[in-house]
């Protein structure tokens, strides 16, 4: 018998040809923009009602008013109270759930065709006619209030949520959403309501529904639901671009950490870049997916963590460059000093082969962005936030193909900036701070739990 | 059976148009083309997991998963990854108590890739291997030790629960991960002679789901798992009964600021005539802001944070667990209570339709929604197989529930949470 010789690495003869999934843009009645994609393979309709509300509409002295709004929108509305709400949508096995952030308040829905229409007719109720009533703002707030109580036992809260302090300072994506005791403690159930009535408007929505539906029925049964929803409200809201500093080591220390907690980056351009697929090519070698290079170093090389990544995330004013690991103690230092190294080495050198890696693993993976309801939701989720046109994702794989090596060096030099960084570590002081201070030009400061420096 | 099981029959949904067969060297295969998408999954499973250790060698199932992924005599080291990805696929593989899984998705041109990877480490493992790629694994194993258990709230409660739970000798015993003197002690034959024992095609089952033609799969993987050499068979892991004669409770200090009770009975193993039940019964205590415990402690009385609970079955044994955490000022005794009367309450009043029915809807609705993603279809496939054999259950899975009456949620509510548990509390650890 003949052995087959393995060391040949099987290569496709065919290539694959992927077309996105055919998208509508519509409109409903009162003007409200839906994004709709019909998909049949299965009995399911996922919907999202996407209302750019959010913790940036905070008063300053009240953060977490849009994450406790957010909670409270479903405890009660029109004719049901919060556990009669609740027992209409268990009955239909539907998923609802409400999800808020820095820009975003979103409702959604996950349902079987045949009770789509009555899981939709029940966030009408939500999004129009949620109830606030005392005894829930007080269960929730209390909720809330033990809640942030239990993030100081977390120290990847901890560390990400100061990191958040120092790059963005005092401006709005600063704040954790959730907030902190003394602003929730500050919060009335009035105020509530007036956030949701300034920002939870009609001219502040946009909807998505991908599942197995026809455009004119999903046209028919927002309209019918949602026609009353005609309130309106000016979105806009400053955001003052805080500007970069010199590199600075923070620490805050956690007594009896089983490990450190790293956070290294900074302040990074909008969504609407012209480089963003450049920058996305160059990200993925240096630390986005697992062979990149902060990875392969942090992980398999030295076996410091359990994982390591760098990632560019988006939000709708601005931009976070953050490399994110939790290290074992004794190598705290020494992972920082090697994040630091890779962080200048692409500026230095990127190679053709890792390019090219790069961009056969963004092209090929794109179509498995689009195989359940939620992800292709989530392709059209981002393009409004980010008030993105369409070829954003019918181009996607001919603009990453087009991207030159000297793009993605470029954008490496231009968007990793060594010299600028936020570096944040969070562990046991009397075993970590020693090893942070031998880091070549650090002067690590102390920080509370919170982010704020210690005095 | 109801109109949405009925809905589903007729469309042929939950009807999977399968072929299974099995090689001359042992190896099980399971073939599942769905042309309508455009991507092919890869799904094996290997009958390891780390209820086949013992005392001293914890966590060795897990560390070796990890080896998997260091080359084999034609991948490098990170090769496995590599590849996949460049492909644009995505990959991974997991340890439970008793099983190893591997899987790639990718798109269909790379299937021949994918199956070439695997049968590469399924084969040819061990001329791969050196003393710096064990040490180097050892080394992030710890580190996920560390990160995902150890530097976590409440991150040791399933190894105090499950220590006390089960008898020492007993393999649910310890964690999966393992304990940490005995990750740090591993050696490089420990990997040749489990892999020798444990990684044979006579051990391993393989689904492919998605887009591919089956004659052409058949042949490649003819081509290459053809020759692999099946080793000994495996003899059946021997356990004692597990039962408590009375119940016991641990308090152990923690980095927390609240404090958290669990609560943990013996109950039946996997796919067992009640699993279904207490699945269901699950549901009907914590699963929903109108779920009983739910409504009672966190709604009502607003004593507990959150309360959770579940069933828990492997292919040897099963535990039922709830788990609450007090609000501030509010003892663990008066959770106990509260549940416990909850419990009682269920018992001597039983249960209305209603709550019956939203629990096994409740159950239907996550089950056709997890149908959406081909990964997760071959992974449910290649789970049937291992512990039904018969890899088309899906509407066999779905009728087990269906035909769960009151009464039996009683009985078994009965029958298991009224006996001795194990009780633990998660408290602040003293100033």
């Amino acid at each position: 018998m003949i052995m087959l010789d393995r060391s040949i690495i099987p290569i496709p003869t065919k290539e694959l040809l992927f077309n996105i999934p055919e998208i509508k843009f519509l409109k409903l009645v009162n003007n409200i923009d839906i994004s709709f994609v019909h998909k049949e393979n299965l009995p399911i309709v996922y919907a999202e009602i996407i209302v750019f509300s959010g913790s940036r509409f905070d008063p300053a002295d009240k953060k977490g008013l849009g994450y406790l709004t957010s909670l409270l929108i479903d405890e009660g509305a029109g004719e049901y109270d919060a556990l009669q709400l609740s027992e209409e949508f268990e009955k239909l096995g539907s998923v609802f759930s409400v999800s808020a952030d820095h820009d975003t308040i979103i409702l959604s829905i996950l349902s079987l065709t045949e009770n789509f229409e009555r899981s939709l007719e029940l966030i009408s109720k939500i999004a129009l006619k949620p109830r606030f009533e005392e005894k829930d703002f007080q269960r929730e707030k209390k909720k809330v209030l033990d809640r942030i109580l239990q993030l100081k036992d977390e120290p990847s809260f901890i560390a990400s949520s100061a990191f958040e302090r120092r790059v963005f300072g005092d401006s709005y994506y600063g704040f954790p959403e959730i907030g902190f005791a003394e602003s929730i403690a500050r919060i009335s159930n009035v105020d509530v309501k007036d956030f949701f009535a300034r920002t939870f408007t009609s001219t502040n929505a946009k909807i998505v529904a991908v599942g197995n539906l026809n455009e004119t029925e999903i046209i028919r049964l927002f309209n019918k639901y949602f026609n009353e929803w005609t309130s309106s409200s000016d979105n806009y809201q400053y955001f003052e671009t805080p500007k970069r500093k010199a590199t600075s080591f923070y620490f805050i220390h956690k007594s009896d950490s089983a490990q450190s907690e790293i956070r290294v980056g900074h302040i990074s351009k909008k969504r609407n870049t012209n480089d963003f697929i450049p920058t996305r090519i160059m990200n993925t070698i240096l630390g986005g997916q697992f062979s990149s290079r902060i990875n392969s170093n942090l992980r398999e090389k030295r076996g410091f963590t359990y994982g390591a990544n760098s990632s560019f995330h988006y939000y709708k004013e601005a931009g976070l460059f953050e490399i994110l690991t939790a290290v074992n103690i004794e190598n705290t230092g020494e992972a920082i000093i090697e994040i630091l190294k890779e962080l200048n080495g692409i500026r230095e050198y990127i190679s053709d082969d890792e390019i090219n890696f790069a961009k056969s693993y963004l092209i090929k993976q794109f179509p498995s962005r689009f195989e359940t309801s939620n992800q292709i939701a989530n392709n059209l989720e981002s393009l409004l936030i980010h008030a993105l046109p369409l070829e954003e994702l019918i181009n996607y794989t001919n603009k990453v193909k087009s991207v030159t090596n000297e793009e993605v060096k470029t954008s490496a030099i231009n968007n990793v900036l060594p010299n600028e960084l936020v570096i944040v570590a969070v562990g046991e002081r009397k075993k970590v701070f020693e090893q942070l201070k031998k880091i070549p030009g650090a002067e690590p400061i102390e920080l509370d739990l919170y982010g704020n420096l210690l005095t | 059976m109801n109109n949405l099981t009925n809905q589903l029959m007729t469309k042929n949904l939950l009807k999977i148009d399968y072929e299974k067969y099995s090689h001359p060297n042992g190896l099980q295969v399971i073939l599942y083309p769905d042309l309508s998408i455009p991507v092919v999954a890869v799904n094996l499973w290997y009958r390891v997991g780390s209820a086949n250790e013992r005392n001293s060698k914890t966590g060795f199932a897990h560390l070796f998963e990890h080896m998997m992924f260091q080359g084999s005599q034609n991948v490098p080291k990170e090769g496995h990854f590599k590849f996949i990805q460049e492909a644009g696929g995505s990959l991974n593989g997991s340890t439970s108590f008793d099983r190893t899984n591997y899987y790639e998705t990718v798109p269909a041109n790379y299937l021949e890739l994918a199956l070439w990877l695997e049968a590469d480490r399924m084969g040819f493992m061990l001329p791969g291997l050196n003393q710096e790629k064990l040490d180097n694994q050892k080394d992030v194993v710890m580190n996920e030790r560390r990160q995902r258990y150890e530097n976590q709230p409440y991150g040791l409660a399933w190894e105090k629960l499950f220590s006390n739970l089960f008898s020492q000798d007993h393999p649910y015993s310890w964690p999966t991960i393992g304990w940490m003197d005995d990750i740090a002690k591993f050696e490089l034959d420990d990997v040749r002679k489990f892999f020798e024992k444990y990684y044979s095609p006579s051990n391993a089952s393989l689904v492919i789901g998605g887009n591919f033609d089956k004659s052409n799969a058949k042949d490649l993987i003819e081509k290459y798992f053809g020759e692999i050499k099946e080793t000994a068979a495996i003899p059946e892991i021997e356990t004692s009964l597990q039962s408590l004669s009375e119940s016991k409770k641990i308090i152990y200090e923690d980095n927390v600021q609240l404090p958290r009770i669990y609560l943990a009975w013996h109950t039946v193993k996997a796919f067992h005539e009640q699993d279904a039940v207490l699945d269901l019964l699950s549901d009907i205590l914590t699963s929903s802001k109108n779920s009983r415990l739910h409504k009672s402690l966190v709604f009502e009385k607003q004593i507990a944070q959150d309360i959770s609970s579940f069933q828990y079955s492997g292919n040897l044994d099963g535990s039922f667990i709830i788990a609450s955490t007090a609000k501030p000022g509010i003892t663990l005794e008066k959770i106990k209570d509260e549940i416990t009367k909850s419990i009682h309450e269920l018992i001597s009043n039983g249960i209305t339709e209603n709550e019956l029915l939203k629990a096994k809807n409740n159950i239907k609705s996550a089950y056709i929604f997890s149908l959406q993603k081909i990964d997760l279809i071959t992974d449910h496939i290649n789970h049937y197989n291992f512990y039904l054999n018969e890899p088309d259950s899906f509407l066999f899975d779905l009728s087990r529930y269906e035909q769960v009456t009151r009464e039996q949620i009683i009985d078994t509510a009965q029958k298991f949470l009224t006996k001795p548990n194990v009780e633990l509390n998660i408290i602040p650890k003293k100033m």
